[in-house]
């Protein structure tokens, strides 16, 4: 069957590039704080919002709104709850927040920005450009355009790493799903090694099939509200679709301790080798499940071979069922299990089950490196000096189902401490730890070994989380909705 | 006595004047739940007790009733005996709130009560054979195994060879005075498989002779010319002839009703669903309660429930010689019931996950969206089916989404030990006791250390 053509003059174009060429960006999180004038900017900004279909030259402008955003700028409540559950709901719902692991040290009581009671956050402005001065002078620009709509409440920068890194030291994005309905004459990369066949669309676009052949809940507007007739109709032909070429962006901003990490590589490691330095990098290895530049465990078990640094076809089960390699609770297994999903799964099971939970990731930097060549014997001589930087990740991802891809992979994969029939072992790298003790207690790494696995205890925490947020990324078409405020929304909260 | 798992489920209406007491009686044993002696129960695995609302199907009521539904093992009859011993006196406040129950009964009374009204129910063990000592053992060896090579490992103590270590890990095992067990035989009882499969059995044991008996009369019509002998074949054929017609008849009825169906369950409110997800948020082992009455459409269907829920029992357990047991992944025990004369579905199941990501776990792969069409396809709202197992929730999974938020029910009362071990946890503890003393090859013990 072909794939249905994605509409991508109407989608915004991070869904399917990175910007990886403009290397530097920044994210605005702004709040409303007069609807029309805001409204007013959101029309204008329809001309400069980067879309799909062409790559950008020199900048990129993206636009993405919180529920309460999509309120404040007057989007008729009956459009609204048709958003999914958890996009209205907030990242920082308690119940959701217990869901994802994210207490003690990530409990959204400790976060800077992003709690549902400040009701802030109403928009994220993304900025792209082909380097810093460029992106001040863009910045500068739509600052000014910003100015008595919004209030910015957060700037966001970020900043780019050597050899695609991120501050721990590992090459970064390397495993990215391939999407359907790509036009064939789109300019963009070359598609990305990968271990599986292209996804369908419907699972980062709303609007398309997904891997079910069905269609993720869309959210939609009443016809009534749509006089200007900016959005096609929504399946049954009465509403109008809303959420058609858009998809839901999920924003977290962790904060990475790195000296932390390094530290306790270099102190714990039990992995084969006299050098400490080579020791500590192995188990950082074992941890990710990939060396630092990225070749993966499974296809170079041994040393870190640049040759692979990006190879991506690998699968688990044949090569290394066992974890000999790439320990069964790595970072990389844990975050796409590929065809290793449980115990007594089929690896062809597996595989399917596996694509309905990826993501399309889109994050950035922010912070000096510790070392600017992003070496890892580098960051390990560091240990000890004094580190007042505050450095991390915001970790962006799109995906078109925020519960069954999100949110399924933190809980059911990354936070879980029995993922892999594992006891006590959540993700090494980023799980937020509940310790020894604690009932469910998550703050040991497994690594399988001959004749018998080393175990890594009381593992720290290595990264924070300071503030997140659910964002909806709108097609073109949704964006001159949502800046049209028709009379009919007079009544709307925020009008 | 053999370890084998069942569900034992009574549904008992409630009596109208003794509702309101019903649910706070529950609501106050999950405030103290220690009233409920579960946790000094041998036999006990997991128990739900709840109450089902009062529903509707085509205009009949369907009456509020009293869900008490445990997972237990060995035979039935100990373990009442064994829940009367422990905690009669809740146990009657309990089902003193029913209709029919008989007040200021003696235990054995209350025994008898209990083993007269027990339901059938379609049950599912994904960890066949363990008693509830046997899950907390297996824990502790495990435990005490891994203590053990953390210490050697950190001494640099231990062999360098899988047999080296093995042989450490047996001396460690046999050394320990609590751990004694382990060298007593692990061998499923005399009577396990017996208890497992009687009942397709019984089914075996009347349709293969009675087919068998039919064939070869009819053989011996060609040779032998006898009238009574030609009218005992032409009779059993054609009964044989009238059971799969029956069977053709219920099927097609059933894909009649299939087309009709007009109802199909749309996007529950978030706030309830929120309140659902709210109760199934313990980060390894949470329990699920369904219920519902069935689809309208088709006079038949109840009939068609409770047969395909027989069929689906069967399935669970496996028959012997044509089909291994089924295994979901996630579940430790589950259960369908065909509640009201097979009007109303009940489900149960206690699992590994969250809801949410639960209920999307069955229908990611095509062939256990089938099984799901086929055991929950006839509850209402369920997305339309097509010959019971296709489209259904292959075609339609928001909608199966929507119909399993609008039939889940907060559990009054749930009893969970094992509320940090996943079933997979618990199968790798049982392989590990499996093979601990066992004499293995060096590959089997390569394989062993892998556990750990």
């Amino acid at each position: 069957m072909t794939a249905e053509l994605l509409e991508t003059d109407d989608i915004q174009g991070l869904i399917v590039r990175g910007y990886g060429s403009l290397h530097a960006a920044a994210f605005l999180l702004v709040e409303v704080i007069d609807p029309e004038l805001a409204r007013r900017y959101l029309q204008a900004a329809c001309a400069r919002v980067n879309t799909a279909r062409v790559s950008p030259d020199g900048f990129a402008l993206q636009l993405a709104f919180t529920a309460p955003g999509l309120e404040r700028l007057g989007v008729p409540a009956d459009a609204r709850v048709t958003f999914s559950r958890e996009f209205l709901e907030g990242m920082d719902d308690d119940v959701r927040a217990e869901a994802l692991g994210d207490r003690g040290d990530n409990d959204p009581t400790t976060w800077q920005w992003g709690r549902s009671s400040a009701s802030d956050i109403h928009a994220m402005v993304m900025v792209y450009a082909a380097n810093q001065d460029k992106l001040t002078t863009h910045l500068d620009t739509e600052l000014k355009a910003l100015a008595g709509a919004f209030r910015v409440v957060r700037q966001q920068d970020t900043t780019t790493l050597d050899d695609h890194k991120e501050h721990f030291g590992w090459r970064d994005g390397l495993s990215m799903p391939n999407i359907e309905g790509v036009p064939a004459d789109h300019e963009r990369k070359k598609q990305q090694q990968s271990w599986t066949t292209p996804l369908r669309a419907g699972e980062f676009v709303l609007g398309y099939p997904n891997e079910y052949a069905s269609y993720s809940e869309c959210p939609t507007a009443a016809a009534a509200d749509d006089p200007a007739g900016h959005l096609p109709l929504a399946a049954g032909g009465v509403r109008k679709d809303l959420g058609r070429n858009g998809t839901y962006l999920v924003y977290r901003q962790l904060t990475q301790d790195v000296l932390k990490l390094w530290s306790y590589l270099a102190d714990h490691s039990r992995e084969p080798g006299a050098d400490p330095a080579a020791k500590a990098i192995a188990l950082g290895a074992k941890m990710v499940g990939r060396w630092p530049n990225g070749a993966p465990l499974v296809t170079s078990p041994d040393a870190d071979d640049r040759a692979q640094a990006t190879e991506n076809r690998f699968l688990y089960d044949a090569a290394d069922g066992d974890g000999l390699r790439c320990p069964l609770g790595a970072h990389v297994r844990r975050a796409n299990p590929r065809d290793v999903l449980a115990l007594d799964r089929e690896p062809a099971d597996s595989i399917v089950m596996v694509r309905k939970h990826q993501m399309i990731r889109r994050g950035r930097p922010f912070g000096r490196p510790v070392s600017a060549r992003m070496d890892p014997r580098e960051i390990l001589a560091a240990r000890g000096q004094p580190d007042p930087e505050i450095r991390g990740l915001h970790f962006i991802c799109l995906v078109g189902h925020i519960n069954r891809q999100f949110e399924f992979v933190q809980r059911a994969w990354m936070q879980s401490a029995n993922f892999a029939a594992l006891f006590k072992d959540a993700d090494p790298i980023s799980a937020a730890r509940r310790a020894a003790g604690d009932k469910n207690a998550n703050d040991e790494f497994t690594c399988q070994a001959e004749p018998v696995r080393r175990k890594y205890k009381q593992l720290p925490q290595f990264t924070r989380l300071v503030g997140g947020a659910y964002f909806f990324l709108p097609g073109l078409a949704a964006l001159r909705f949502i800046a049209r405020a028709p009379a009919s929304r007079s009544s709307a909260p925020g009008s | 006595m053999h370890r084998v798992h069942a569900g034992y489920t009574v549904l008992l209406p409630v009596a109208a004047e003794r509702a309101a007491a019903a649910s706070e009686l529950l609501a106050e044993l999950a405030a103290q739940p220690e009233r409920l002696r579960f946790a000094q129960s041998t036999t006990t695995h997991f128990a739900t007790i709840t109450i089902l609302p009062a529903q509707t199907y085509r205009g009949e009521p369907l009456p509020a009733t009293l869900l008490f539904a445990t997972s237990f093992c060995g035979p039935a009859r100990v373990h009442v005996r064994e829940l009367v011993a422990l905690m009669a006196e809740p146990l009657r406040a309990v089902f003193g709130c029913c209709e029919g129950f008989p007040e200021r009964c003696s235990n054995d009374e209350l025994e008898a009560f209990l083993v007269a009204r027990r339901s059938g129910d379609a049950f599912y063990s994904g960890m066949q054979n363990l008693s509830p000592l046997d899950v907390e053992r297996h824990h502790e060896l495990r435990e005490a195994i891994e203590g053990f090579l953390d210490e050697r490992q950190a001494e640099g103590s231990l062999p360098e060879t899988a047999s080296g270590v093995r042989r450490a890990i047996q001396s460690f095992v046999r050394s320990r005075p609590e751990l004694a067990w382990v060298q007593e035989s692990f061998a499923p009882p005399a009577g396990t498989w017996l208890a497992l499969h009687w009942r397709t059995l019984i089914a075996g044991a009347i349709a293969v002779p009675v087919l068998a008996a039919l064939v070869a009369c009819s053989v011996a019509r060609i040779f032998v010319h006898d009238a009574m002998l030609g009218d005992v074949v032409e009779g059993g054929w054609i009964a044989v002839g009238l059971l799969v017609a029956f069977g053709l008849g219920l099927v097609l009825a059933i894909r009649d009703a299939e087309r009709d169906q007009t109802y199909v369950a749309e996007r529950q409110p978030d706030a309830l669903v929120r309140e659902l997800a709210a109760t199934q948020n313990r980060p390894v082992v949470n329990e699920f309660t369904i219920v519902g009455p069935i689809k309208e459409e088709g006079t038949l269907r109840p009939l068609g429930l409770r047969m395909l829920l027989w069929l689906v029992a069967r399935l669970a357990e496996g028959i012997p010689g044509l089909r291994a047991p089924i295994e979901i992944p996630t579940v430790a025990t589950a259960r369908w019931i065909a509640a009201d004369r097979g009007r109303r579905l009940v489900f149960i199941s206690n699992y590994t996950n969250s809801a949410e990501g639960y209920v999307r776990d069955f229908i990611d792969v095509t062939a256990g969206a089938k099984n799901i069409n086929l055991s929950f396809g006839f509850g209402r709202g369920y997305p339309k089916t097509r010959w019971i197992v296709d489209a259904g929730a292959i075609t339609d999974p928001n909608a199966f989404s929507y119909v399993v938020a609008a039939n889940q029910r907060p559990t009054a009362f749930w009893y969970g030990p094992y509320r940090n071990l996943s079933i997979d946890n618990i199968r790798v503890n049982r392989q590990i006791r499996e093979g601990v003393l066992a004499k293995l090859d060096d590959d089997d013990a390569r394989k062993w250390l892998l556990l750990l």
